[in-house]
């Protein structure tokens, strides 16, 4: 391991390695980052601490070039950067998200072939050695390996391959976000370890965490941040615990908590659950009482978020749920709320927020029945609700109608908390009511919350803060492994025996363990799609030859793959869209403009020289319409449903002005070189086939497959890993035009003559190959064998339909019977094998 | 420079941003018809408008259920199937001898039950929604060839009636259309399941920690999609004469084209089913305008692909320049 980094001279030590002066960043409606400056010494572990939304992570963002700052510089070994994040790299800084910047459709091989730097990257041939290596480095008993799909790991596994990755790349700055967070104590061990090899050879490496211990343990000076503004920095043994606790909230903090609820052993249950279970948890039976506020806690992942979200109808749970005495059933969240059950989620962003829309909106979607006249929504009482909200819960918003994505975290959760209070809920279930928001706010939070249970409510709430938990909670219940092993009540509410009887309660982290049929994840595989097309390819021409002898015929096999061959032509051009995840729907008129085009310099009597002109200005035509394509999604934002859908139209205007009827018969020549045959087989199949298997080759083995994969699986992943979003874009539009223009020559010997409005079938036909041939809409899934296969099921069936003798509805029923049926296996087979 | 930024951000609402989003289009309307009378007064005659407004409504008709479906993050592309099911099947049951409500209400129960299809398939099984409509499509092309056997069938003569009946000097089918915007709009926009339907929209996590069923509203999308196809099908049908097994083909991108000159986004819960109803007013206008000007079919279309770039063009120009000086 040492003589890994011995190239790293020790005369780094000491200089600045990574500077950033007086930056600035800007978001929509906050300032995250205020004039912070911060530098980071060669042979130092440098702490970087503060709140949840102090700007730690927007802090390193900028440095590694995925965010650009809005004022100030940046500097890494004295060289400027800014939102560049592959020059960052290529300047030695490696960093470690909290959230794994990870590619989920690739491997982990592949992951970490993207992530190098460009003179460490190895051949792709190499690519899996190397990323065993790298993987063995941290530790040689891993459970998984190098051939795995991202999207089959556990949220760990995930955390590794993104540490071994950022080793690898022999950083001279490694920044850790909240490194500990997924790791279990032994590779909290390792990593530190790794960090003291790292340090010793003369790198730096930049720890972001919230935890104090930690930082303490691992770093030489600190730096805090607190709401986007820097608190100076320190060398770690001038401060003790309470100073730095000062430094990040501000002052010496009061009590923020307050008044709890007294006696409540008389009050009536107000929510009872007797032996509910459901993922993640099992049996748990509790009594909670009127103006209660009961606290559950655990390490993450033993049961008490997965039990809350399924008393909120989120989850599947089973079980008796009485609320008032009453019986309920908890199986939507439609259900729970009708019981009277409220839930203010932990992940606002996500699922707390309707982000787009106004404050109005986002409080009254909860309680809309209040405001409601005879069936109408009643503005005027609306607003009036909302005003009386947002004034009581002290929100503070430029005005109702303001999209709630523009407020602060504080203010958006008062809001939500105050709609969901707004719906006169009897029990409220609260997902980390705090998380993100500012230190002034969060005494507010809890003093509403008082409040709301004084008022009657009953309150359960998960947190990860024991301190939160053991000053807001009249009773706290420990959950461990999905069941309820401590309850603590009354005075023995401190946040000393809570942090106790958690750490006690488990003395392991909870592995996250799922066995997965064989079936589902090989069917999740690359290679399962163009195998179960194969098959049915064979039973269904078993079945028709069985029928009818003329199936087995050199004629109807010469006429059915000339039709596959165009077919699979334009699908893999539509397979290059897909890939980034995205569509085009012009490449059937595409085609037709071929054929268009085509038919000027195709004449009965062309030389050669027109017929080479001929097929440059066909080729030229497409890509034309390529670059349109790329212009209309990129450059006017365009979604690319509707960019295409304009030049689907536009491009038929184009060939209906150069030929407004039929014209121009496709002269011998074209029949001669693209119809030629091998005894009964059409050359284009042969093309097609090669083809298939070369641009497979191509998007497997080499670095540019590599990275289109990579692009439609995650796009900000692919961009953070150097992945250019515009060159990947344009290569895939022009590539889908190119192919589309390829399949225009066939076209136009089984159309004969510029006829405008050929081709346009193609659009969904190709679509539908794609399809049928493993790729998926969401991008990232997909291969060229797989759009072969799916081209040739196509035809198959319809030659199928006629042999049987079926009417031609049955060719329509068994084509869409086919895409859903190979799709609902394909996405079933994708979610089984996926970790969540 | 932080007294400069925090100004900008608290000025007055700009132009754009007054007229809004589903604002442009009406203006859009507006000028087109001042522009028709100009350099087209043929295309604005009583007559031509009276044999416009009917295709008008139709296609308002079928750019409601897009709308509908694609403020759930959805598209349907069965939708020329749904369109020439339903005037197959009002036809085919009044051909039996069904009294025509209960030829209609068949009709309808065939686009509503091709929507639950999709809608199930989509929420249930999580198949891409272009996927699954495109295969539901290809179904429902073949159910429709397997009951017209090829040919087309002749619509009920009260339907002929009413799909060419005028009332006031205006055809029965542009009412028809306005009251069923009004109403669609009425629910999307007024009332408790309304709101909820745009609240699974914009973000079905949230919608579903706020105690909705998200999945009823995303199915519901496509039922309701569903019985819009349906509803132009028969206008159709009665309008032509005859169901035939080709008659929603020209629907289909016509109708999303619609939604996206209407200014309804693509990202799901918000949307306009009134600015989508205008939209096929002004889509079908401006093609009469071009061919009564004497242009090609060929310009029709390059008229009608420039519209979409130029309505989606408008509206994103402006927030894009917000977006880049964010960015830098």
């Amino acid at each position: 391991m040492t003589e890994h980094f011995s190239s790293i001279s020790a005369g780094m030590a000491g200089k600045a390695m990574l500077q950033l002066n007086s930056v600035t960043r800007d978001f929509p409606g906050v300032r995250a980052l205020d004039a912070v400056s911060f530098t980071v010494l060669g042979g130092e572990v440098h702490g970087l601490i503060g709140e949840n939304g102090a700007g730690k992570s927007t802090l390193m963002a900028i440095a590694s070039g995925a965010l650009a700052p809005t004022d100030g510089q940046v500097f890494i070994s004295g060289k400027p950067i800014k939102g560049d994040p592959d020059g960052a790299r290529e300047l030695g800084l490696a960093i470690v998200h909290q959230e794994p910047a990870l590619m989920p459709d690739l491997t982990v091989a592949e992951n970490i072939f993207l992530g190098m730097p460009h003179k460490l990257r190895p051949q792709v041939s190499g690519m899996a050695a190397f990323a065993r290596q790298a993987l063995d480095r941290w530790n040689p008993d891993l459970s998984f390996g190098p051939e795995d799909v991202v999207s089959s790991l556990n949220p760990e596994q995930r955390f590794i391959t993104e540490i071994a990755k950022a080793l690898a790349a022999q950083p001279r700055i490694l920044v850790l976000d909240e490194p500990t967070e997924h790791l279990g104590a032994e590779d909290v061990r390792r990593l530190f370890a790794r960090i003291r090899e790292l340090t010793a050879g003369g790198a730096s490496v930049v720890y972001i965490s919230h935890r104090i211990r930690e930082v303490r343990e691992i770093a030489e000076r600190v730096t805090v941040l607190r709401d986007g503004q820097g608190q100076g920095t320190y060398p770690m043994d001038t401060l003790d615990e309470g100073r730095i606790i000062e430094l990040i909230v501000g002052s010496a903090i009061e009590h923020p908590f307050p008044e709890k609820g007294g006696n409540l052993v008389d009050a009536k249950p107000v929510l009872m659950v007797r032996n509910f279970s459901g993922d993640g948890f099992r049996d748990v039976s509790m009594a909670v009482r009127h103006g209660e506020i009961l606290g559950l806690a655990g390490i993450d992942a033993n049961g008490q978020r997965e039990f809350l979200r399924a008393l909120a109808g989120r989850n599947a749970g089973s079980g008796n749920v009485e609320v008032n005495g009453k019986a309920v059933s908890v199986a939507s969240p439609g259900q729970a709320r009708k019981a009277g059950i409220g839930f203010l989620p932990g992940d606002r962003h996500h699922e707390g927020i309707l982000a787009d829309l106004s404050v109005r909106e986002n409080f009254s979607i909860r309680s809309t029945e209040t405001d409601t006249v005879s069936g109408l929504v009643s503005e005027q009482r609306e607003r009036s609700r909302v005003r009386d909200a947002v004034a009581g819960y002290n929100v503070k918003t430029p005005s109702i109608e303001t999209p709630i994505r523009s407020l602060s975290g504080g203010n958006q959760q008062k809001l939500i908390l105050s709609s969901v209070v707004g719906a006169e809920p009897a029990v409220m279930l609260i997902d980390e009511p705090t998380q993100g928001v500012d230190i002034g706010a969060r005494a507010e939070i809890y003093r509403i919350l008082r409040e709301i249970a004084n008022n009657g409510t009953t309150i359960i709430v998960v947190s990860s803060d024991a301190a939160e938990i053991a000053g807001l909670c009249d009773r706290v219940m420990v959950f461990s492994r999905g069941q309820i092993v401590r309850e603590l009540k009354g005075d023995d509410v401190v946040e000393n025996n809570i942090t106790e009887a958690v750490l006690t309660s488990t003395t392991e982290r909870h592995r996250y363990e799922k066995s997965i049929g064989w079936f589902w994840k090989w069917a999740a595989g690359h290679w399962a799609p163009i195998v179960l097309v194969g098959l049915a390819i064979l039973a269904v021409g078993a079945y028709a030859s069985s029928i009818s002898p003329f199936y087995l015929s050199a004629r109807n096999f010469s006429g059915m793959l000339a039709l596959v061959g165009t077919l699979a032509l334009v699908a893999y051009g539509q397979q290059f869209v897909l890939l980034i995840g995205e569509i085009d729907l012009s490449v059937g008129p595409v085609m037709g403009l071929g054929v268009v085009v085509g038919s000027f310099f195709f004449l009965q009597d062309a030389g050669p020289a027109m017929a080479l002109l001929g097929i440059v200005m066909v080729l030229a035509a497409a890509l034309g319409v390529g670059f349109l394509n790329f212009l209309l999604t990129e450059k006017l934002g365009m979604h690319a449903m509707v960019a295409t859908l304009a030049t689907f139209i536009a491009v038929q205007a184009v060939s209906l002005t150069l030929r407004p009827q039929p014209d121009g018969l496709i002269g011998p020549g074209v029949y001669n070189v693209v119809g030629a045959k091998i005894g009964f087989v059409p050359v284009l199949i042969f093309v097609a086939v090669a083809l298939a298997l070369f641009l497979e080759f191509g998007l497997l083995r080499t670095g540019a497959g590599i990275a289109l994969r990579g692009f439609g699986s995650r796009r900000e992943s692919a961009r953070v890993a150097g992945i250019s979003p515009f060159r990947t874009r344009l290569a895939a539009y022009l590539l889908c035009s190119f192919f589309a223009g390829l399949a225009a020559f066939p076209l136009m010997i089984q159309v004969g003559i510029g006829d405008p409005k050929s081709g346009i079938n193609y659009t969904l036909a190709s679509i539908a190959a794609v399809v049928i041939g493993g790729a998926s809409l969401a991008g990232g899934r997909g291969t060229f064998l797989g759009a072969l296969f799916g081209a040739l099921m196509l035809n198959q069936v319809n030659v199928v339909a006629t042999f049987l003798r079926l009417s031609d509805a049955w060719t329509f029923y068994l084509q869409g019977i086919m895409i859903l049926l190979g799709v609902a296996i394909y996405s079933h087979s994708r979610r089984m094998a996926a970790s969540h | 420079m932080s007294d400069l930024t925090s100004r900008t951000r608290e000025k007055m609402p700009s132009l754009t941003e007054r007229i809004g989003e589903y604002g442009w289009i009406w203006i859009g309307t507006v000028l087109l018809f001042l522009i028709s009378w100009v350099v087209a007064p043929g295309s604005v005659s009583k007559g031509a408008l009276l044999s416009m407004l009917p295709f008008a409504g139709m296609l308002g008709i079928v750019a409601v259920g897009h709308t509908l479906v694609i403020q759930q993050r959805g598209l349907d592309m069965s939708a020329a199937g749904s369109i020439a099911l339903g005037g197959m099947l009002v036809s085919m049951l009044s051909a039996w001898g069904w009294p025509l409500y209960l030829a209609v209400l068949g009709g309808l129960a065939g686009g509503m039950l091709a929507g639950l299809c999709n809608g199930l398939l989509v929420t249930r099984l999580s198949i891409t929604p272009i996927v699954t409509t495109l295969a539901m499509g290809a179904v429902l092309t073949g159910l429709v060839r397997q009951i017209s056997h090829g040919t087309p069938i002749a619509a009920p003569q009260a339907l002929k009636e009413f799909a060419t009946q005028r009332v006031a000097g205006l055809p029965y089918s542009l009412l028809l259309a306005v009251l069923f915007i009004v109403v669609v709009a009425t629910i999307t926009r007024r009332t408790i399941h309304g709101r909820r339907f745009v609240a699974v929209g914009v973000n079905p996590e949230t919608a579903a920690s706020a105690g909705i069923d998200a999945e009823r509203y995303q199915v519901g999308a496509y039922v309701a999609a569903g019985l819009s196809f349906s509803v132009a099908g028969m206008l159709f049908a009665g309008y032509i004469g005859n169901a035939s097994h080709t008659a929603g083909a020209d629907y289909l991108l016509p109708g999303i084209a619609a939604v996206v000159v209407g200014g309804t986004p693509f990202t799901g819960g918000r949307g306009s089913v009134v600015a989508s109803g205008i939209a096929a007013l002004f889509m079908t206008q401006l093609g009469q305008m071009v061919l009564s000007m004497g242009a090609s079919n060929a310009v029709q279309l390059f008229v009608q692909a420039l519209a979409i770039v130029l309505a989606v063009g408008l509206r994103t120009a402006d927030f894009s320049m917000f977006r880049m000086k964010s960015a830098r």
